[in-house]
């Protein structure tokens, strides 16, 4: 099975850090990213399966990424870190397509369960893609040839 | 504040004295003039009317005695015209003339026949007079003169007050006098036959003062000087013009005309208290109307002013109260929304923290395991332990922190939550079901009464419930502290009030705990106002339910008695 991939954004450097660590020593890949734009950068380069994505952020804020986001990648599972404050932008993340949503302060256990639910879900919908796709290429062998010259 | 409680009494005085003048005066200025006017017509009409009277009484009589004077002439006129001197040159004659005069008028008194030289030649009446020579006399001289002569009352050779009406009469060469004396008796009567109201009264003065009649009232007789009469002397304007004044400084009116042929003045007078006595009552009347409604104008000025400024004060406090209350709403709104803010860049600290105590409760775990566990090196365990409660503490202080930034964050939530028909009667005892165990366990009794009556109203359901929770909770602290296990009591009641023909629903919780310290009445509703030890309480409970009351248009009231107990008190308005 693929190991799961995680892009931690927050606009807190320290934050990030530590973090990462945390969830590495969990044994999952961990990117990180200090805003919108450069999580979208990594994004470009990697595979990332789940995102956690601090809504309130400097520049391109948390909805603004999660859309781009949703849009260039539909697969990613995105989960939204965000203050009370904030609950409406959560439900606006929850409307454009996040997975789900975390009231800060939270504890590194919630926020892995939760990403470990998404990509769960993840590989889920993946397997589904992969099964739709095979009896696809069932029906029709040539399309594979075809895929293949294109 | 005392200063400006100062300046706002002062401004209230100045305003009520405003009104006051206001009321007393303006009304007072036409009620002034109307009085006025209305007496000022009343008395120039009733003086005008005097006035009038007493010309035409003064008119009226003039005639009279003038044309009594021309007959008493024209009859002795006719006697001396008819008879020669020879007719006449008898006694028995003279009496039968006499005789003739007395029927044609009671006043001749007497008759008398005199020579040119002015000798009395024949008499008749009730003097012996006869024989005596008038020669120097001032009206015999007057009417041969003159042709005839009214003399002025004199007392003459009878010692009695009279006057004579003489005639001179030429005839065949021959000068003789028909002399007639009057009764001034009977004049008297003539004149003193004047009457006005009680006072008035008419009489004769010649053209020195003197009475020729005497005065009704008795204190003037004939030939007394008329003490008025330098007074008006200089004053009267001769001719048939009655002339009227009333001297200044003297009781009486006067009307004053003189005779014509005769040198005579008739004076009519009245006393003034007599002839204005419908304007002295009319004065007093007016001046008892005009007292009694000033007095009214400024009883009711004075009483109307005072409620007047009574309602601007109850007004003013109505509106301070008002002004009190909206600060405080506004300050509680921008509280709310600045520790919404707060709190929201505290929780950014806080994930970091709690980060980092993850990591290093992770990384302490894996050296002490490294070390060789706790029974490898006592003091290494020590320490490790220590470093463990270090970091349980900063965990602990995290959660602390986190929900005091809750709490903060739900008071300044906006009112985005949805407002639905609450019932209370099926609502409390839900919320009651919630608390009971930890009453129970406390040993506490814990009651509700609900009316039958009490009826729904809007709300939302979560926050209705957090308001009696925190009340109740509140309760339930402030018994355990008074009474321990033992005595406490909760009572949560609920029913229907009427309030300036409103509905309302009152639910109150009230306990027989310790109560709250007067000084911390008006304190209970601010935000982070706490008497809990630090960390039992975020003191955002009471500014929170005030709120949400609030915001389902309700009110909250507190009533406490230290040591006695606390009763708090929530009405809304019924669906």
């Amino acid at each position: 099975m693929e190991k799961m991939k995680i892009l931690l954004v927050d606009d807190e450097p320290r934050y990030l850090e530590t973090t990462k660590k945390l969830i590495e020593r969990r044994g999952y890949d961990t990117f990180t990213a200090e805003s919108g734009e450069a999580a979208l950068r990594i994004m470009d380069t990697h595979s990332v399966q789940v995102v956690i994505l601090d809504v309130k952020m400097p520049g391109m804020d948390g909805n603004e990424t999660l859309r781009v986001i949703k849009e260039r990648w539909p697969l990613a599972e995105v989960i939204m870190l965000t203050g009370h404050a904030t609950v409406d932008s959560a439900i606006d993340g929850l409307k454009s397509g996040a997975w789900d949503y975390l009231m800060k302060p939270a504890d590194i256990d919630q926020i892995i369960e939760k990403a470990e639910q998404a990509f769960d879900k993840r590989v889920r919908q993946e397997e589904k893609i992969r099964s739709a796709q095979a009896r696809l290429y069932m029906k029709s062998p040539r399309q594979i040839l075809k895929d293949g010259e294109a | 504040m005392d200063n400006h409680s100062n300046r706002l009494k002062q401004s209230r005085q100045r305003l009520k004295r405003g009104i006051l003048i206001n009321m007393i005066f303006l009304p007072m200025i036409p009620f002034i003039i109307v009085t006025g006017l209305s007496f000022y017509f009343f008395s120039s009409t009733l003086e005008d009317a005097t006035r009038a009277r007493l010309e035409r009484i003064l008119t009226d009589h003039r005639r009279m005695i003038e044309s009594f004077l021309m007959n008493r002439k024209a009859d002795l006129e006719l006697v001396a015209r008819i008879y020669a001197f020879d007719d006449m040159d008898s006694d028995r004659a003279v009496t039968a003339v006499y005789r003739e005069l007395e029927e044609r008028s009671p006043a001749f008194v007497d008759l008398g026949l005199f020579d040119h030289r002015g000798n009395h030649l024949r008499y008749a009446g009730a003097w012996a007079l006869a024989g005596k020579s008038y020669a120097g006399e001032e009206w015999f001289q007057k009417t041969m003169s003159g042709g005839y002569y009214i003399s002025d009352v004199f007392l003459g050779y009878r010692n009695v007050p009279h006057f004579v009406v003489a005639v001179r009469r030429i005839d065949k060469g021959r000068t003789w006098v028909l002399r007639a004396t009057i009764d001034t008796l009977f004049f008297d009567t003539l004149v003193s036959g004047v009457r006005m109201g009680t006072t008035g009264e008419a009489y004769i003065l010649n053209y020195e003062g003197l009475a020729q009649t005497a005065r009704r009232s008795g204190n003037l007789a004939v030939l007394d000087p008329d003490p008025a009469f330098d007074w008006f002397e200089n004053k009267i304007k001769f001719g048939n013009k009655a002339t009227w004044f009333s001297p200044e400084d003297q009781p009486f009116l006067y009307a004053v005309t003189g005779l014509s042929d005769k040198s005579w003045y008739l004076v009519v007078r009245q006393e003034k208290q007599d002839a204005y006595g419908a304007l002295y009552s009319a004065a007093v009347i007016c001046l008892i109307v005009t007292v009694c409604g000033l007095a009214a104008l400024v009883v009711t000025a004075v009483f109307i002013s005072e409620r007047i400024v009574r309602r601007i004060e109850l007004l003013d406090t109505e509106k301070e109260a008002l002004g009190s209350q909206l600060i405080r709403a506004v300050q509680l709104a921008e509280i709310g929304e600045m520790a919404a803010g707060f709190a929201h860049e505290i929780n950014n600290p806080l994930q970091i923290i709690k980060s980092e105590y993850a990591l290093l409760k992770i990384l302490v775990g894996e050296a002490e395991t490294a070390d060789g566990g706790p029974d490898r090196s006592p003091a290494g365990s020590t320490s490790f332990s220590e470093i463990n409660e270090g970091l349980d503490q900063i965990h602990t202080q995290v959660e602390r922190c986190n929900k005091i930034t809750s709490a903060v964050l739900k008071f300044g939530r906006k009112n985005d939550t949805r407002q639905t028909a609450l019932d209370p009667k099926s609502l409390i005892p839900e919320i009651l079901g919630l608390v009971e165990n930890t009453a129970r366990s406390g040993g506490i009794d814990l009651t509700t009464r609900i009316d039958e009556d009490t009826p729904m109203f809007m709300g939302d359901h979560s926050r209705f419930q957090q308001v009696m929770l925190n009340l109740i909770n509140n309760a339930l602290d402030a018994v355990a502290k008074h009474h321990g296990a033992r005595g406490g009591r909760v009572e949560i009641l609920a029913g229907q009030i009427r309030e300036k023909n409103r509905a309302l629903v009152e639910i109150r919780v009230q306990d027989n705990g310790c109560g709250i310290r007067p000084d911390h009445m008006n304190k209970i509703f601010t935000p982070f106002f706490t008497t809990k030890a630090v960390g039992r309480g975020t003191g955002l409970g009471l500014s929170v339910c005030f709120g949400i009351i609030e915001s389902f248009g309700g009110t909250m009231d507190v009533d406490s008695r230290p040591g006695q107990g606390t009763v708090f008190a929530v009405r809304l308005p019924a669906k």
